[in-house]
């Protein structure tokens, strides 16, 4: 699913987007290269979405970066903890590419970029 | 005059003898069940079975749509490729026809033109192809609670067959233990409830029958912005 939201990002002209396999690894990156934007499964291994999420936006030096939660959690709890959690934006899967670049859209344009 | 029915068995057993040590030993299984505290442990992986057959029909279904929707995407774009190669091999014949009148005529540049276009097309059609792959994504995390209730159902039935083997037989039992395949517990990361997050279900695949669920992106939105978001 990664490679399928790095396509449709690099067709939206995002062309140096990273990616990463896991929240642990996805942290690293994020704590050593400059990133505008974090699209984020929630489902992943070692660390998920959730917690990604609290470790950005616990991070003096992360916490400004929007997060774009893309995932097949469809719980309105799910949805609800996200928004408390500080995520921008709420994506369930399966999406269109209209729906991504929707979003990340939004997002770009709330933080002004 | 009918006969009565002969309800003797071979061996010298009555059929109503029968029926009661059926009821006895049926009577006796269920008791043994519920002390050695199997009885619960059963029921909870049975009633999981509808689910686990709701989310196999889940999966079946967004495989076939999946399929369905790429080979009709290659349907259209083959259709599309053999119109390209029917135009260019006219315009090749035009140019070694009469190279000036092809230019002149604009034939050339409607012909580039034609191109720019079909490309667009194709590039659309790719994307297309890539995203239908997303039913991997949501399919494999169905699949993995399927093989995970799949797996406590195995492993019960195995430790009963343990506690209720008679002697002669529990070394067979044991050797079906031994042969049952080792299995993995679920990465922990997947049950967060430490910081208060909830479990994840993964995909939703029954959403008729699911309280609390969105069934679509505008359901999302409309939930955000109830909150303000």
């Amino acid at each position: 699913m990664r490679r399928i939201v790095r396509n449709l990002l690099k067709e939206s002209g995002f062309t140096e987007a990273d990616e990463a396999e896991d929240g642990v690894v996805a942290l690293h990156k994020l704590r050593n290269s400059k990133f505008d934007f974090v699209v984020t499964d929630i489902n992943m291994p070692n660390m998920n979405g959730f917690q990604l999420l609290t470790e950005i936006k616990a991070d003096e030096k992360l916490k400004h970066l929007p997060v774009l939660m893309v995932t097949a959690e469809a719980r309105k709890e799910d949805i609800v903890a996200a928004a408390q959690g500080g995520a921008a934006g709420y994506i369930v899967k399966p999406f269109t590419k209209a729906t991504l670049e929707e979003k990340v859209n939004l997002v770009l344009k709330k933080m002004g970029l | 005059m009918d006969e009565a029915p002969n309800t003797s068995l071979p061996g010298g057993y009555d059929q109503g003898d029968v029926h009661n040590k059926l009821g006895l030993l049926t009577r006796q299984l269920h008791d043994s069940l519920r002390e050695l505290g199997y009885a619960d442990r059963l029921q909870g992986s049975v009633a999981a079975l509808p689910d686990a057959q709701s989310r196999l029909t889940y999966i079946a279904r967004l495989t076939g749509e999946a399929a369905e929707k790429v080979l009709g995407i290659v349907d259209t774009a083959k259709d599309e490729h053999t119109q390209i190669v029917e135009q260019t091999q006219k315009m090749r014949e035009a140019l070694v026809a009469d190279p000036v009148a092809a230019v002149a005529k604009g034939h050339v540049m409607n012909h580039l033109e034609a191109m720019d276009a079909a490309n667009a097309r194709l590039d659309s059609r790719l994307t297309e192809i890539m995203m239908a792959q997303d039913f991997h994504d949501l399919t494999g995390q169905v699949i993995a609670k399927v093989v995970k209730l799949t797996s406590s159902l195995e492993e019960q039935l195995v430790e009963l067959l343990l506690q209720t083997a008679p002697m002669h037989s529990a070394p067979a039992a044991a050797a079906v233990l031994a042969a049952a395949p080792v299995v993995e517990p679920e990465p922990p990361a997947l049950e967060i409830t430490a910081d208060g997050h909830p479990v994840l279900q993964g995909p939703v695949v029954d959403p008729e029958n699911t309280p609390n669920v969105v069934t679509s992106q505008s359901e999302v939105d409309d939930l955000l912005a109830s909150l303000g978001f």
